[in-house]
């Protein structure tokens, strides 16, 4: 199971440029759907790696789905020399994306966040229209119904907003 | 209809199996209302895979 709300706390604590995306983000805009795991999308800077790579090391992060015992260490260098992680951690499934098919890196997507307070901490989230053409872009068979959902909440916002 | 979305008509499909009055609630919670339920969620979806491989081992 994955705390979202310590991993959010501790992200924001260590000043991580983060935006969350994914299944939490569905979640923060009003899906109803279950998601195990936090996707976000990281800031590529140095700085932020080693923030990252700090702050999450004592929760041991590790490669999901990789053989036990590979030589795996989560540093700041593992990340300027990847991209895009799917992580076990000892807080639960992590997954961090350097840049997102379609939405870009970080300071591509910023301008089309919203920031949201949630468990005493302030972030970024993907905005609704941004993740649904970011969906939509990736095409995958099986985000089909996660984006019927996310069209119904837009449509449903907007329906709320036109009878204010 | 969705200001400056094109409908797909496969996702236009999808969309009418969607159940709006649990959308309609959610959208009444607060952005953490909505991560603590998704949580219980969780909980109850890791409960029922375990209660699921005792009863089928």
């Amino acid at each position: 199971m994955t705390d979202f709300a310590t991993l959010i706390r501790l992200l924001v604590k260590h000043d991580i440029d983060f935006i969350i995306i994914g299944g939490a983000a569905a979640t923060t805009h009003g899906s109803a759907r279950l998601t195990q795991d936090l996707d976000i999308v990281y800031g590529r800077t140095p700085q932020n790696m080693a923030r990252l790579a700090a702050c999450l090391v004592p929760y041991n992060p590790y490669l999901r789905g990789a053989p036990p015992g590979l030589p795996f260490q989560f540093n700041a260098s593992t990340i300027q020399r990847g991209l895009n992680f799917t992580l076990t951690t000892e807080l639960g499934d992590l997954d961090l994306f350097g840049e997102i098919p379609e939405g870009g890196r970080y300071e591509d997507l910023i301008p089309h966040t919203i920031t949201i307070n949630v468990f005493g901490a302030t972030c970024r989230c993907l905005g609704l229209r941004r993740l649904i053409e970011v969906k939509r872009a990736a095409g995958r068979p099986r985000d089909l119904e996660a984006v019927a959902e996310l069209e119904a909440l837009l449509e449903e916002r907007e329906d709320r907003s036109h009878h204010r | 209809m969705m200001r400056g979305l094109q409908p797909d008509p496969v996702i236009e499909a999808y969309k009418r199996d969607i159940d709006r009055s649990l959308l309609r609630e959610n959208l009444k919670l607060t952005v953490e209302q909505r991560f603590l339920k998704l949580s219980e969620l969780q909980r109850l979806a890791t409960e029922l895979r375990k209660a699921g491989s005792v009863s089928a081992s």
